[in-house]
C-alpha cells in the first residue's frame, strides 16, 4: 500500500505557480460580469463568492498535498527511517506543518473578509476588499514557497525509491565497498546494477527478484559500509544500516578474500564485529567472494582464523537449533566467485533455505498456527474388506458407445441453395413450409392494400355475417329517410330574376362603397392629405351626375339645368333665361341656344383631356402614374373566391 | 406494408410519404406532411384546428361514429391465411365503403337542411334594406316593386331632339 502510493503523489507546484493556478481557476469558474448599477446585494454576493471560491481552491489543493505525502509515523519503520535518512524527518515534518498552518490562515483570512464584505456599500469598496483578501492569501503562499519547493524535490526523489516490501522474504547483501555485492545480485536476479572498480558505485538500495521453490524472493543490494561509529556515517551508509535494522531478512555478509577491494580481511572482520548487533534474529551467512583470485586454503593463518571466528559468530547469531546446541554450522560459511560463477547458486539456495526455515520456525512458535492446526482434519475412509468397488456405467450407455452408428445426413436448405445456383443466385421460397388448409394456396399473391384501406384491418372469419347486419341497417335507414323528405320551399318564395338583378346591383354598390372608403382611408405617407386641386381628375361633371340620377330612376334634366345655370354668369344670362320662358328671342338666332349657353358657362379651361393623368407626386411620367393608380384600385378590390370560400 | 393514419389530420399516409416521430415514452406519431408535423411541434390541439377530421367529427360536421368504422379495426393477432376469407373480405370492403359514403351524404344533407329557407329570407331582407342604394325613393314611390328602375336619361334626349326639330 505504501510503496505504490509513493509513486503516485500529485505534483507540488512552486509558490508562484500555485498562486497562478488558484487565481486563474477562480477567474474561470466564477462569474465575471458585474456593474455598479446592480443591486448591492448582488455585488456583495459576487465578490464574496470569489473570495470563498479562492479559499476553497487553496484548501483543496493544500489538502491533497498534505494527505498524499505519507506521515512518517504511520508507515513501516523501515520507510520511516529511510525517509528520515534521506530527507531529514524534522525538515519534512516542518514543511508539512507549514502547509497546514497556511491552510488554516487562508481560511481565517477568508472568514474575516467575508464578514467585511457583508457590509460593503459600493462596488468599489467590495472590489477593494476582494483584492485585499486575495492578495493576502497569495502573499501567504509566497511565504510558504520554500516548503513547496522542498516537498516537490522530496516527491521526485520518493517516486524513484525502490519498491521494497518489508514483510516478504528478503535477502540482504552487505559488506565493504567493492567486495562484489552488485555483481552477485546481477548474477542471481535481472537487476542491472552498476559494477565499477571504484568504491561507492552503488549509492542507494537496489532491489532484484529471484525465485526459489516456486516462491518470489526479494534481493536487496546495499551500498558499501565503512567501519566507523554510527554518528560519523554519511547518508549512503545510513541507507544500508536502515535496511539492516528494519527488514527481517537473510543477511549475506560478503568478505573479499583477495583483498582487491582495498581493504584487508582484518578490517572486514572488524566491521563485522561492529555491526553484529544488527544481525540479531536474522539468519546470517558469511560469503567469501572472489575465490578465483585467492582460494580459502591459501590464505595466511591469521586471516583464516578471523574468518573462522566470523563463522562461529554467524552460526550463533542465526539462532535456531544450531546455536542452542553450540554446534558450528557448516552452512554459515560459503565461498563463491561471480567471475567463474562457481558457488553462486549454492549461496542463493543456502540463503533461501535458511530464511525459510527461520520463517517457518517463527510461524510455528506463534499462537496462530495452533488455532489453525486444531481446525484442520483430513479424513480417509478405512477399508472394511478387500472387495474392489469400481465406478458404475449403465449397460445402455455402454451398448450405445459400442454401436456408434452414424446418422443419415438430412437434406438441408443449405444443400438446396447450393444446388440451385449458390448464395447470390438462389432465393429461398419462404412459403415452402406454410401450414394452410389447402396446399394450393401457398403461392397466392395476397393483396395488402385496396382503395386506401388495409385489407388486414377488415379480415374477419364472420365477415359475411357482419355484412348481412349492415344490409339490414341500411334498409332500415332508407325507410326512415323516405319519410323525412321535407318541403321547405313554401315558407319564403324564390326571388324573381329582376329582383335578383336588383340584389346583385345592391351588392355591387355596397362593395364599391367599401372599396372607395378603403382607397380614401389614407396615411400622410402614401398620398397628400389635401389634394392640390379640387377634382383635378374631373369626376364631378354634370353628365356623370345625369347618368347617376337616371340610374337611380330620377329624371335628371331639372338638376342638370340647375347645375349648369349655377356655373354661368348672372347678369347677362338672366335676361336670356327669362326671355326664353316668355318665348321671345331677344338676341340673334345664329347659334342654337344651348350652344350659346354652354359657351357662356364658366367651366374650367378645357385645355387638357379629362382622362389625361398629370405626372407629379413622385411619378416620372403619366404612364407610370396611370399604372400606379390602376394597381391601387386592383389592390382594394375583392379577390376572387379561393379554397376557403368553396367550403 | 400498411397504410397509416396521420396523427394530426387523420388522413391516410401512403408509403414513401410523411414522417414518423418517436417520443421518449415510446409513443409513435405519424404525420402525412410537414404541415401536420409543424402544427404538432407548435403543440396545437387537433381537436381545435378546423380542417382536421377530428375537429369535424367532434363538431358534428361529419359522421362521428358508425358500425362501418367498427368493421375496420387493427387486429394484432394474425389470422391464418384462407383464400375464401380474403376474397370475401375484399368484396365486403367495397360494400362497406359504399354504405359509408351513403351515410356520410345523408349526414351532410341533414346538416344542410333548412339552408335554402334561411338563404331566401336573408336575401329578401337584404333587398328590402338596400334597395335605396340603387333606386331613388321617388322612383320607389312610383314603382313600389323591389326591382331596378328604368333609365330616365334616354327619354330626355329624344324629347330634346324633338324640340330642336320643332324649333328649326
Amino acid at each position: 500500500m505504501v510503496h505504490y502510493n509513493l509513486k503516485r503523489i500529485t505534483v507540488v507546484p512552486t509558490g508562484k505557480d500555485f498562486v497562478d493556478i488558484v487565481l486563474s481557476r477562480t477567474q474561470r469558474q466564477t462569474p465575471t460580469v458585474i456593474h455598479k448599477s446592480y443591486a448591492i446585494n448582488r455585488i456583495r454576493q459576487f465578490y464574496m463568492r470569489k473570495v470563498k471560491y479562492t479559499q476553497a481552491t487553496f484548501d483543496e489543493k493544500l489538502g491533497t498535498i498534505i494527505d498524499e505525502f505519507p506521515q512518517l509515523d504511520d508507515i513501516h519503520p523501515f520507510y520511516g527511517d529511510l525517509m528520515n535518512v534521506l530527507y531529514d524527518r524534522d525538515h519534512y515534518k516542518l514543511a508539512l506543518g507549514q502547509l497546514r498552518t497556511a491552510k488554516r490562515l487562508v481560511e481565517k483570512i477568508c472568514k474575516d473578509y467575508v464578514k467585511l464584505l457583508k457590509y460593503g456599500d459600493s462596488l468599489y469598496r467590495c472590489k477593494q476588499l476582494k483584492k485585499a483578501a486575495l492578495g493576502r492569501m497569495c502573499t501567504l503562499m509566497k511565504r510558504v514557497g520554500p516548503s513547496l519547493a522542498y516537498l516537490e524535490q522530496v516527491r521526485q526523489h520518493m517516486a524513484r525509491l525502490p519498491s521494497i516490501d518489508p514483510n516478504t522474504r528478503t535477502i540482504l547483501i552487505c559488506g565493504y565497498p567493492n567486495v562484489g555485492k552488485s555483481s552477485f545480485i546481477n548474477k542471481i536476479t535481472r537487476a542491472d546494477v552498476d559494477v565499477q572498480p571504484y568504491a561507492f558505485t552503488t549509492k542507494s538500495l537496489f532491489v532484484g527478484h529471484t525465485d526459489y521453490k516456486y516462491l518470489r524472493w526479494q534481493v536487496i543490494d546495499t551500498p558499501g559500509i565503512l567501519d566507523h561509529p554510527l554518528e560519523d556515517r554519511n547518508t549512503i551508509e545510513m541507507l544500508s544500516i536502515t535496511a539492516l535494522a528494519h527488514i527481517r531478512a537473510a543477511v549475506l555478509f560478503f568478505v573479499d578474500v583477495s583483498g582487491s577491494c582495498g581493504y584487508s580481511i582484518a578490517q572486514q572482520a572488524a566491521l563485522f564485529n561492529s555491526i553484529r548487533p544488527l544481525f540479531d534474529n536474522k539468519p546470517l551467512l558469511v560469503v567469501c567472494s572472489k575465490i578465483d583470485l585467492q582460494s580459502l586454503e591459501s590464505l595466511p593463518e591469521e586471516d583464516r582464523q578471523l574468518i573462522m571466528e566470523m563463522k562461529k559468530e554467524a552460526s550463533k547469531c542465526s539462532g535456531g537449533i544450531a546455536s542452542e546446541m553450540m554446534v558450528e554450522d557448516d552452512d554459515c560459511l560459503l565461498t563463491m566467485s561471480t567471475l567463474t560463477e562457481e558457488g553462486v547458486i549454492n549461496v542463493k539456495n543456502t540463503a533461501c533455505e535458511k530464511l525459510l526455515q527461520h520463517r517457518v520456525e517463527g510461524k510455528m512458535k506463534s499462537k496462530k498456527l495452533e488455532d489453525v492446526r486444531n481446525r484442520i482434519h483430513v479424513a480417509m475412509p478405512r477399508p472394511r474388506d478387500t472387495r474392489e468397488r469400481p465406478p458404475v456405467i449403465p449397460a445402455g450407455v455402454l451398448e450405445a458407445r459400442a454401436a456408434a452408428a452414424p446418422r443419415a445426413p438430412r437434406r438441408l436448405e443449405k444443400d438446396l441453395e447450393n444446388e440451385n445456383g449458390g448464395a447470390g443466385v438462389y432465393s429461398a421460397n419462404l412459403r415452402r413450409r406454410y401450414i394452410l388448409a389447402d396446399e394450393s394456396w401457398k403461392e397466392d399473391v395476397v393483396p395488402e392494400i385496396a382503395d386506401g384501406h388495409n385489407i388486414a384491418d377488415f379480415i374477419d372469419t364472420d365477415i359475411l355475417k357482419r355484412l348481412d347486419e349492415l344490409d339490414r341497417e341500411e334498409h332500415q335507414r332508407e325507410e326512415g329517410e323516405s319519410e323525412e323528405e321535407d318541403m321547405d320551399d313554401d315558407e319564403f318564395r324564390k326571388l324573381s330574376p329582376e329582383e335578383q338583378e336588383a340584389l346583385a346591383a345592391i351588392r355591387l354598390a355596397r362593395r364599391n362603397i367599401r372599396e372607395e372608403h378603403r382607397l380614401k382611408k389614407t396615411t400622410a405617407d402614401s398620398r397628400p392629405m389635401v389634394p392640390r386641386k379640387h377634382d383635378k381628375d374631373k369626376r364631378f361633371t354634370v353628365s356623370r351626375m345625369e347618368r347617376h340620377l337616371s340610374n337611380l330612376g330620377i329624371d335628371p334634366s331639372a338638376a342638370a339645368a340647375r347645375a349648369r345655370s349655377k356655373s354661368r354668369g348672372r347678369k347677362r344670362d338672366r335676361s336670356l333665361g327669362y326671355d326664353e320662358e316668355a318665348g321671345v328671342e331677344a338676341m340673334d338666332v345664329e347659334q342654337p341656344k344651348s350652344k350659346k349657353l354652354r359657351m357662356k358657362s364658366r367651366t374650367r379651361s378645357q385645355s387638357r383631356a379629362s382622362m389625361e393623368v398629370v405626372p407629379g407626386e413622385g411619378f416620372k411620367d403619366s404612364a407610370q402614374k396611370q399604372q400606379a393608380l390602376a394597381l391601387g384600385k386592383k389592390a382594394m378590390k375583392k379577390r376572387s373566391t379561393g379554397k376557403t370560400d368553396r367550403r | 406494408m400498411r397504410l397509416e393514419k396521420c396523427w394530426f389530420c387523420s388522413s391516410t399516409i401512403y408509403p414513401g410519404h410523411g414522417m414518423m416521430y418517436v417520443r421518449n415514452d415510446a409513443k409513435i406519431f405519424r404525420f402525412c406532411r410537414s404541415k401536420c408535423h409543424k402544427n404538432f411541434k407548435m403543440k396545437r390541439n387537433p381537436r381545435k384546428v378546423k380542417w382536421t377530421k377530428i375537429y369535424r367529427k367532434l363538431h358534428g360536421k361529419e359522421l362521428p361514429q358508425d358500425t362501418t368504422f367498427e368493421l375496420e379495426r387493427k387486429r394484432n393477432r394474425p389470422e391464418r391465411y384462407d383464400r375464401n376469407v380474403v376474397e370475401d373480405t375484399v368484396k365486403a370492403m367495397k360494400k362497406i365503403s359504399e354504405t359509408r359514403e351513403e351515410r356520410e351524404a345523408q349526414t351532410l344533407a341533414n346538416r344542410m337542411r333548412g339552408k335554402k329557407t334561411q338563404q331566401r329570407r336573408e336575401d329578401l331582407a337584404e333587398l328590402q334594406q338596400g334597395i335605396h342604394l340603387v333606386k331613388a325613393p321617388t322612383a320607389l314611390l312610383e314603382e313600389p316593386s323591389l326591382t331596378l328602375p328604368k333609365e330616365k336619361m334616354k327619354v330626355k334626349v329624344s324629347v330634346e331632339q324633338e324640340s330642336k326639330a320643332m324649333e328649326s
